[in-house]
């Protein structure tokens, strides 16, 4: 849409706020950037002094791990189609394959099959058939680009990066679940009821909101180690110690996000108009199909935000998780922490390095995934659809 | 089909009255109007009958059984809301079913009875739609589809013309009433528009800050207002009302003078309707005699305004009637027309006219009132 000719902006302003973007997103990129760079490349390449000996890597080419620039426009334009195939086809590929109450088993599988495929194809196809394509181009087959994925597979291979993933997982998952089962029925009780007892329970939760995180690991964390002396009287012999187990890190989560959940899905359910639930209590349902059958339905961009906001907690917490989990149950953020603590040495560093490239990755694919979902949670409040 | 028993129904918060004991009952297959102006608690009673509000006091039955503590869904009620409270996620086919649904009516009779309510309200091209592509007169028409869908025992219609511009909220009126004759369901409708209230009631109950002023049908409640309220509220434009006093049947107040009034002396305040009045011909006694305030055109008549007793009083006459502001006029009013209502409390003192007819409200009656031209509202 064009903007009017009173409303446009002077042209040195114009020029000067892009450039200042382009500056801000140059910076806030470039860390990432590196991080990402320095992972593919051999520890001496990556600890260079010269910028450029990083990027290019002469000596992990000189290692014979290299790509040549067909490898890279092959590779580009795989990459290319998959995003594509991935936003396109496999939606519908799910949507038709699955009974609609099955929807989340489908995406699961859909697409836990579709990584996999993906995963084969990069890693286990493409490289034999791109060596022989290599062979025969002549100069067009000569490496330009070192490139070597031997630290990503020390991290997630030799050094079982794997098991701090799924324990990740346990913890987010286990965050995510309990934060929005509790949230979205306290947010919905907060925001319909009109009583003082809702107003002080808020700020009662607020309050707790601005504890600081290891206010609350300190008070848990006695408690945890004697758990299973405490919980004795009742479980008898089966008490467990809580201490160093994915329960206690997601019970102290969850207490450190629940008022924020609680807050967010409740101003969401206030941007939801009474008549909703009334017209469904006229027309058959009880208060709670209600809330299931007629108002959760119209709530998924406030369900999906407050989502990601619980499961970037979870999944970037450093305090609760390296204070209260043993080394089997470490999550992922504990773990990179961890390769530091020994006698470092380069390849230390660059395995570190690509695992934290490793932990980046999902979280990009969530936003982008959810990114529409997002942006409509964010402004639900602000605009009247 | 149920009658409605309202007992002495009163709802409170705290000390503020919403509903003062509220009595009336509302026979089967009749369509009852509650009218009054914003805050006077007749959408309050609305909703203690649907049930998404507790009475405080009071019984309330419908057919035989006491619905205090029972679910809004357990009523056997249908509601009807001012912002449609459509289900945004649904197209209108599933809105209209949702009650179906819920309330598990055998599959296989869930399209006939979809497709037949949605028949009768025109919407058999949007069945598809969401309710966010549709104008506010086919939400709103969904929503009605959904009420009748389910052939409940009572209606409950909350305002739900207001949010339609004016040309729909006649046209939607219209089916209203039709459907309302068609389906022969008791019906309570609120509103604070008096000419909805004409049009469409068997009976009116006109409410004032929780208190009923009236109950009647609209030919009653027009043309015998119960207190200077419900005369001054009923009607457009409103009765003309003018404060003076009563001595030996003459009525007396800032240039008006009207005699021959069968009526105890004392302060009064005298009612009369614009359409009674008219202006006074050569040589015929002017009960009021003032200098012209405003002349406003209506199209099929001409609207005189002046001052007296106190007030703005308003006379009808004909449309090729003409003057400037500021001229002397004289209006007739006569003596038979003249509402006398006590200056204090407002009540009625004076006589109660005979209705005409038989005392049942003709269509034409009705009709007559409703298409009283809108004047300054």
């Amino acid at each position: 849409m064009a903007t009017s000719r009173a409303l446009r902006q002077p042209a040195s302003l114009r020029i000067g706020s892009a450039a200042f973007l382009t500056f801000w997103c140059l910076l806030a990129a470039f860390p990432l950037f590196w991080i990402l760079v320095m992972s593919f490349k051999s520890p001496v390449d990556a600890f260079d002094a010269s910028a450029l000996a990083v990027i290019f890597g002469p000596r992990t080419i000189a290692e014979g791990k290299g790509l040549s620039v067909i490898d890279i426009a092959v590779g580009l334009v795989f990459l290319y189609f998959a995003v594509r195939l991935a936003f396109t086809r496999l939606p519908g590929l799910v949507w038709a394959l699955t009974p609609p109450e099955l929807a989340v088993l489908g995406w699961l599988i859909g697409c836990l099959a579709y990584a996999a495929v993906f995963v084969v194809l990069l890693f286990g196809v493409l490289p034999p058939v791109l060596g022989i394509i290599d062979s025969v181009a002549g100069p067009l087959g000569q490496p330009v680009l070192g490139m070597t994925t031997e630290h990503y597979r020390a991290v997630w291979v030799e050094n079982g990066f794997y098991r701090n993933f799924i324990n990740s997982m346990i913890v987010t998952g286990g965050v995510v679940t309990i934060s929005l089962t509790v949230g979205t029925l306290a947010g919905y009780g907060l925001a319909r009821s009109g009583s003082n007892l809702a107003f002080w329970l808020l700020i009662a939760a607020l309050i707790f909101r601005a504890l600081p995180h290891s206010v609350l690991v300190a008070g848990y964390l006695p408690v945890f180690i004697n758990s299973a002396e405490i919980l004795r009287p009742i479980l008898g012999d089966a008490a467990p110690t809580l201490y160093g187990q994915p329960l206690a890190v997601i019970m102290v989560l969850v207490a450190i996000n629940q008022p924020f959940t609680i807050w967010m899905l409740r101003s969401f359910f206030q941007s939801i108009p009474m008549e909703l639930d009334e017209a469904a209590r006229v027309d058959g349902c009880t208060h709670f199909q209600a809330f299931r059958r007629v108002i959760m339905p119209v709530m998924w961009p406030g369900v999906i935000t407050t989502g990601l906001f619980s499961f970037l907690l979870g999944y970037n917490d450093f305090l609760v998780t390296s204070l209260l989990l043993d080394s089997q149950n470490q999550t992922m953020v504990p773990a990179i922490a961890g390769y530091f603590n020994r006698e470092t040495t380069t390849t230390d560093q660059v395995e570190a390095i690509a695992a934290a490239v490793s932990i980046t990755a999902p979280l990009f694919l969530l936003v982008m995934v959810f990114q529409r979902q997002i942006v409509s949670g964010l402004t639900a409040g602000a605009v009247k659809g | 089909m149920a009658k409605i028993e309202l007992r002495n129904v009163s709802k409170r918060w705290g000390s503020f009255i919403g509903v003062d004991s509220f009595d009336l009952t509302i026979e089967d297959r009749e369509f009852l109007v509650l009218l009054g102006p914003s805050g006077c608690g007749k959408t309050t009673t609305m909703r203690m009958i649907a049930g998404l509000e507790d009475a405080t006091e009071g019984e309330i039955w419908i057919g035989d059984r006491k619905v205090n503590d029972l679910d809004p869904k357990d009523r056997d009620v249908a509601m009807v809301f001012q912002s449609y409270g459509l289900y945004p996620n649904l197209n209108v086919y599933e809105n209209i079913r949702f009650p179906l649904r819920v309330r598990k009516v055998p599959e296989g009779e869930h399209d006939e009875r979809v497709r037949r309510a949605s028949a009768m309200v025109e919407l058999d091209d949007f069945l598809h739609r969401k309710p966010a592509e549709l104008s506010g007169g086919q939400r709103q028409r969904v929503a009605l589809a959904r009420a009748i869908v389910r052939r409940p025992a009572v209606f409950l219609m909350d305002e739900p013309l207001s949010n339609l511009d004016a040309k729909l909220r006649v046209s939607t009126r219209a089916q209203i009433k039709n459907l309302s004759h068609e389906l022969k369901v008791t019906t309570v409708y609120v509103t604070h528009d008096q000419i909805e209230a004409m049009t469409l009631a068997d009976r009116v109950v006109v409410m004032k800050k929780g208190v009923v002023q009236q109950v009647g049908t609209p030919t009653e409640i027009y043309d015998n207002p119960a207190n200077t309220f419900v005369a001054g509220f009923i009607g457009s434009p409103a009765m003309n009302l003018m404060d003076g006093t009563v001595t030996g049947g003459v009525f007396q107040g800032r240039d008006v003078r009207i005699g021959g009034l069968d009526h105890a002396d004392g302060d009064v305040t005298l009612g009369f309707r614009a359409e009674d009045a008219s202006v006074a011909g050569p040589g015929e006694e002017a009960q009021i005699a003032a200098k012209l305030y405003t002349i406003e055109l209506l199209g099929d008549a001409v609207m005189l305004t002046v001052r007296a007793g106190g007030a703005l009083v308003s006379v009808k006459a004909p449309k090729d009637f003409r003057a400037e502001i500021g001229e002397p006029v004289g209006f007739v009013v006569p003596t038979e027309c003249c509402h006398l209502y006590d200056r204090k409390s407002g009540e009625r003192t004076g006589a109660w006219h005979r209705p005409q007819g038989d005392g049942v409200p003709s269509a034409s009656d009705a009709e007559r009132i409703a298409t009283t031209p809108a004047g300054p509202m």
